[in-house]
Parts: structure tokens; sequence; C-alpha cells
């Protein structure tokens, strides 16, 4: 099933052309990565999928982009109701002054959910989800910052995942985490996968190897290739894939 | 799990299942030329096909597990070791269904002599052949080298039935020259039977390379001989 | 060895040239804090006699030689709570909408300068432009209301700029956040943005008080009262306030000699009201500061 729906995309910022007719089919419950140097449009493209684009000014995209089959960009699509389908998780963790509960909980109050019950019982699925729940369930009411930068990041996953999004969008979740918690995210992008639509943006192409099903190539705002990342990985079709990945690039 | 576990054993899962088709490939091409059995050497060939076909899957399962997940330290050796072994059983795969090419260019009607089975002892080195793979595959099994290096001790009877063959089977050929042909088509056997034995122990050495890191290649045995 | 004797010359010039920019640094941050503390130990010698309970609790008497200083007090605190609930909130939102709502814009770099160029203006200014809109032309009369009206004007751009500070100090992405989670720019704002920006919010908020309650110009053709004994009884009544009360007993007083005392008395308990609300305001920034979980 085809969940999200890239067609013809053009995106400006002022008279700079970041993307360059961008068509792209991501499948439901997939993980896709996107790859590609600095500035080549994969993390713009991203921020598409959740209008996130629409908070930079004079900014302008051309091109339909449908999730479950209606154009993200009608008119009468109310925004805040896609930001719930349509979670994000970013570069940097960035989880509220507020509890660890209070975090997780914050998704489910602003969308104006008031069963205590229900809002307490979300929370704790969600930080199981994310495998935090243990290392936090004696101080929920800890401020979140007392967490080290991975279980931030864990923590804003969760946040995530809370309002039961379909699609999760990862701005380069653990570029700026050590090892041990870049693995731990990466292990559950693989679990998550199975019940959310995963697309990642990094710069470490051995995470977009690991955690991806399908990888797409940017380049100076162009879409070079795109397709299973066993093949990408293996055998790429175009030459500049190729000397990307191995790192044989300008 | 982490995810090159899973892979891991994935890929571990398709080598058992490999190797198991390749001992049941080469028991039933050893039964069919024992026994004379055509059909069951004709459907030892057409299963030749499967093995070559787990074979290109474990090329390529080792390639990606490279590829995508740039395995390190035990990883490494495990898909390396995996990589070398899946060859070596595609090369037993081939011997099993050259046993039977000559179990069915035998003539009709005229299964081998059994006393040619018996002075050249055919029977206890293919006996001895799948004993040995047997060994090998306990040792993947249980990841212990100390059972894949039992394997060097055997492969001396098998280099001990080769050696004798060539006297014994001229002697054969002196004495029935009617059977001439079975004599060297078993000599044939004989000798693609130590390669397999060599095969065995390859995959052994590969195996404690994974597991203990040790460069078994081109030591000891050599010296044993001479 | 030339080199090396070389190297030890320019060590030693370094080292020196360190120490003494340093010692005069530190000379100078000392010296601040010594001339405050003169300031404050003069007033407390020449101001703290007269200092009693009858001082803050009764009305000038005898051509303000002698008696207490309660009205101005309570007159200040009129002026100070009054300005307060007017500026705090248009200057809040006024630094919300341009940080927030409309950052960029034309029209906000227009307000932008405008709010800079009104907290240069003079604060007498403000004192004529306050007769003259609020006491005469709105016939408030010389009232509370028109006094607070002019005081909340003049600390509006002091409020706002600090506010606006405010706001731009917290980072986007926990603006993103909020929003990549459905949540409206109004909820962002309510449950994120301000209460981490509250503490440096209140920090402007203690300063335009502090000014409020020392300025005299603004209150004077718009509130203040040279001598009244009771207390207002309305928004609309005159009042005395402590700043223009020092002024008048120590520049135009029936007897200027008489009231030194007096003066001196006044100035400590405006410092010290000054010093109440700063603290106040303090314990207050900690409190929000705590609330935001921020460690």
């Amino acid at each position: 099933m085809i969940k999200i729906d890239a067609q013809n995309v053009d995106f400006y910022y002022g008279s700079f052309h970041a993307l360059k007719n961008i068509s792209m089919q991501i499948e439901a419950n997939t993980s896709v990565a996107f790859i590609g140097p600095s500035g080549c449009g994969k993390s713009t493209f991203l921020r598409l999928f959740n209008r996130m684009n629409d908070l930079i000014p004079d900014t302008r995209l051309e091109g339909k982009i449908f999730i479950d089959g209606h154009n993200i960009y009608d008119k009468g699509v109310k925004v805040d109701t896609l930001r719930k389908d349509v979670g994000m998780v970013f570069q940097k963790p960035n989880p509220f002054p507020k509890t660890i509960f209070e975090n997780v909980a914050y998704g489910l109050r602003v969308n104006g959910v008031k069963d205590k019950d229900y809002i307490e019982e979300t929370v704790i699925k969600s930080l199981k989800q994310v495998v935090l729940w243990d290392e936090v369930k004696d101080k929920l009411k800890d401020s979140a910052f007392a967490l080290s930068g991975g279980q931030q990041q864990r923590l804003c996953i969760a946040r995530a995942l809370a309002i039961s999004p379909s699609i999760l969008l990862m701005d380069e979740p653990t570029s700026a985490l050590d090892p041990i918690s870049t693995s731990k995210i990466e292990d559950l992008v693989h679990e998550l996968k199975k019940d959310y639509t995963i697309v990642i943006v990094t710069h470490n192409m051995q995470q977009a190897a690991r955690v991806s099903d399908k990888t797409g190539y940017f380049y100076l705002g162009e879409l070079i290739e795109y397709g299973e990342t066993r093949k990408i990985f293996t055998n790429p079709e175009k030459e500049s894939t190729q000397n990307y990945i191995t790192g044989r690039f300008g | 799990m982490k995810v090159i576990d899973q892979e891991i054993a994935a890929l571990k899962n398709t080598i058992n299942e490999m190797w198991a088709l390749v001992h049941q490939q080469i028991y039933n091409a050893g039964e069919a030329m024992l026994t004379g059995d055509k059909e069951l050497a004709y459907k030892v060939i057409s299963r030749e096909r499967r093995v070559n076909a787990f074979e290109l899957k474990i090329d390529s399962d080792c390639e990606d597990i490279i590829a995508l997940y740039a395995p390190v330290a035990i990883d490494l050796r495990f898909v390396l070791a995996m990589y070398k072994i899946n060859t070596n059983l595609e090369r037993l795969g081939d011997f099993a269904e050259s046993i039977a090419r000559f179990s069915i260019n035998l003539p009709e009607g005229e299964p081998i002599d059994p006393e040619l089975i018996k002075i050249t002892r055919v029977e206890e080195m293919l006996h001895e052949l799948l004993g040995m793979l047997s060994l090998v595959q306990e040792a993947f099994e249980k990841e212990s080298s100390e059972i894949a290096s039992r394997i060097f001790l055997k492969d001396n009877l098998i280099d001990e039935i080769n050696h004798d063959s060539a006297r014994i089977i001229a002697h054969y050929i002196e004495t029935h020259p009617g059977s001439a042909l079975a004599g060297l088509y078993m000599s044939g056997v004989i000798r693609k039977m130590e390669r397999f034995g060599d095969h065995c122990t390859n995959i052994a050495e590969e195996l404690i390379f994974y597991l203990d890191a040790k460069v078994m290649k081109h030591l000891g045995k050599t010296e044993d001989n001479k | 060895m030339e080199t090396v004797h070389k190297i030890d010359t320019i060590d030693r010039k370094k080292r020196s040239s360190q120490k003494f920019a340093f010692g005069f640094f530190t000379f100078l941050s000392y010296l601040v804090v010594a001339i405050l503390f003169v300031i404050l130990g003069f007033i407390i010698i020449k101001g703290g006699n007269v200092i009693s309970w009858d001082f803050l609790t009764k009305a000038p008497e005898e051509g303000m030689t002698k008696g207490g200083i309660y009205p101005a007090i309570i007159g200040t605190f009129y002026l100070i709570v009054g300005s307060s609930i007017i500026s705090f909130p248009i200057g809040i939102m006024s630094g919300i909408y341009m940080n927030e709502y409309a950052a960029n814009s034309k029209l906000v770099r227009f307000i932008r300068i405008m709010t800079n160029n009104l907290s240069g203006v003079p604060s007498v200014v403000f004192g004529l432009f306050g007769m003259s809109l609020f006491v005469n032309a709105l016939g408030w009369g010389d009232s509370i209301i028109a006094g607070s009206f002019t005081l909340a004007l003049m600390s509006l751009p002091l409020i706002i700029r600090t506010t606006e500070e405010a706001l731009k100090s917290i980072d986007d992405s926990f603006r993103h956040g909020s929003l990549a989670l459905g949540a409206t720019k109004l909820q962002t704002i309510r449950r994120v943005v301000l209460p981490m920006a509250f503490p440096n919010i209140i920090t402007g908020l203690i300063l335009s008080i502090g000014r409020v309650s020392g300025e005299t110009a603004p209150i004077l053709f718009t509130v203040a009262a040279y001598f009244l004994p009771q207390l207002p009884g309305s928004i609309f009544d005159q009042c005395m306030a402590l700043p223009y009360h020092l002024y008048v007993i120590s520049t135009s007083g029936t007897d200027i000699e008489a009231s030194r005392g007096m003066a001196y008395g006044t100035a400590l308990v405006l410092i010290a009201i000054v010093l109440v609300v700063n603290l106040l305001a303090n314990a207050l920034r900690n409190y929000f500061a705590k609330k935001v979980k921020m460690n």
C-alpha cells in the first residue's frame, strides 16, 4: 500500500530552487532513508511531509504530496491535524522543560484529551514502546532534562508516538548521540516500522544501510536514485550514488 | 535483539538447510552408486539445482550483511567463514552430482561388481566422509572448535584408502579385464571422495577461524603426511 | 641563548600586561560596588535616624518638616500597581506578537524602531504628553489613573523589548517540537514558550517597576500632589508619591533645612521599596524558573 506519494515536487526558498521535480512513493510500514551531502534537499523534502516548511517564510511548493490518498497541501487541510498523523523527531533531542510524564502527555493534552486514565495508559505504553520505561518508571516526575541525550531522544520518540501517528519522520535523529544510544535508536526503528511508516534523514550512510528498506539518494536538490537499500549499497545504478556511498565524493 | 543478530541467525539457518541438503545429496549419490539405483541418481542430479540456488542466495546474503551492517570482529569472521563454507558445500554438491552421473553412465543392468566395492573399501570411505560432514555440522551447531578439530584426524583414513586404491584397482583390472571400465570409474570416484575429505577439512578450518580467530590453513596436515 | 632570552622577555611582557589589565578591570568593578555602598551608607546614616513607625504611618506635618510620609508611600504603591496593570499585559502581548507572530514583517520592524525610539524619549516628555492626553484631553484631571497611564506608557518599550528578547532566547527547536505534535501556535506559546521565557520576562518587569517607582517627571504634571495628607479615595484622585515628595522637600519645601532629615528618610524608604520589589520579583522569577523543569 502506498502511504506517501510525492508527485513532481518542486520547492523554492525565495528564488533558490531547493527541490527539483521529485517524485517518490513510500510504502506503508517500511522504513525509508534519505541520504546525500549537506544541502542536497533531503531534510527539506522530509519536512514537506508534515508541512514544517510552512514555518519558513518566503517558500513555495509546486507539485503534490499525497498521504493516504489526500493531497496534504490542499486548501482545506488543517496543519495541526496533519501533524497529529505525521510525527516528527528532530536532530537535537528537544524535550520540553517539563516532567518526563508531561513530555509524553503533551501531545495528548494539546489535542484535547482529558481522560486521565487514558493519558496515563498512553504515556506508559509509549515509554515502553521506545524501551525507556524501565529506565524512567521511578522518575516520571523528574525533569526530562535530567535524562541523557540518548534517553531524551527516545523520550522525544515516545512523545511523538503517544498521539498515535501513522508516519514517523526522523531528521538525523542520532547525529547528536553517542554510538550506544545511536544503536538503540536504530534497533527501535526496526521495531517501529512494523507499525509505522518511517522516513529517516541521515548523514550516516551505514545507518541508512542498517535501518532502511529503501534508500533515496539526493544531490543538489534532485533525487538521483531511489530503490531497495540492498541494491543501492551493493550495486547502485548511478555513478554519483556509488561515489557518495563509497566516500569518493567530489 | 540487534538487527545484525537477526541477519546472522537467518544466514546460519540458510547454511544449515544447505548443509542438510548437501548431506542428503551425498548420501543418495552413494546409495545410488552402491545399489545401482539410477532413479535415485537422477533425483540427485535434479536436486543439484537446489544446491546451486542455495549457494547464490548465501553469496548474496553475505554480500548484503557486509554492505549493510559492516560486521566486525566475530560477526565479520562469521560472515567470511560462511562465505567460504558456502563454496565448499557447493563443491560437495557438485561431487554428489558427479558420483550420481557415474552411476547413470554405467551400462544398464550391470551394477558394480560387489567385489570391487569391497576391495576398494569405497563404502567405508563414503561412510567416513558422511560422518565427517556430520561432525563439522555438529561443531557448527554447537559452535565448538574442539569438535571441529577432530576432523583432522579422520581425514587420515580417507587419505589412506585413497592411497591404496590405485594399486588395488590396477590389480582388479588385471584380474577382471571385462570390468576395466568400472574399475576406472571407481578410481575416479575415489579420487573425488578424497577431495571431498579436503573440503570437509576446509570447512572445519573456517569454523575454527570463525570461533577462535585461529588460522588453521596450511598448517600441520602437510607435515603429518610427509 | 639569544632567542631563549628574547622569548623570556616576551613572556615577561605578556604576563605583566595580563596582570595589569586584569588588575585594572578588577579595580573598576570593585569601584562600582564601592560607590554603591557609599551612596547607600550615606543615605542610611543621614536618613536612618528619622525612620520610625510614625514616619512610615503618619502624614507629613508642619509644612512637611515633621510627621511621616505615609501618603507618599501609599501613592507610590498605587502608581506601581496601576501602571503595572496597564503596562504588563500590553507590553507582554506586544512582545509576543512581535516575536512569535510577525517576527520579520515590515510592520514589526517599524514597531521595533518606534519602541526603541520611545525608550529614548526623556521622561519629562512623557509627563507633558500624559498631561495633555490623559489629564486634559480625556479630562481625567490630575489623577492616579492619568499618572498610571503615563508611567505605563513610559515603561512599555522596556517591557516589550525584554519580552521580545526573552522569547527570542527560546530555541526554535522547542516550538517546532510542539508544533510537530499537532499543537497550535497559541498552545505552543502558552504551554511551552511562555513558561520558559517567563523568568526572563519577569526581569524586564522588575526593571520597569524600579523605573516607575523612581521617576518624578512623568507624575509631576499628571498625578502627584505637592501636599495631600489624606489618602486618595478613588483612581481619579491625586496622590502623593515618594520621588516627587523627595523632590519637593529637598528643593521647594517650606523649610528646606528643617526637612533635610525627612528627605534622607524618604530616599531611604524609596530605595528600600525598590529593593523589596526586586527581591520579591526575584523570588517570583526563581519560582517560575523552577516550575519549568530545566534540570
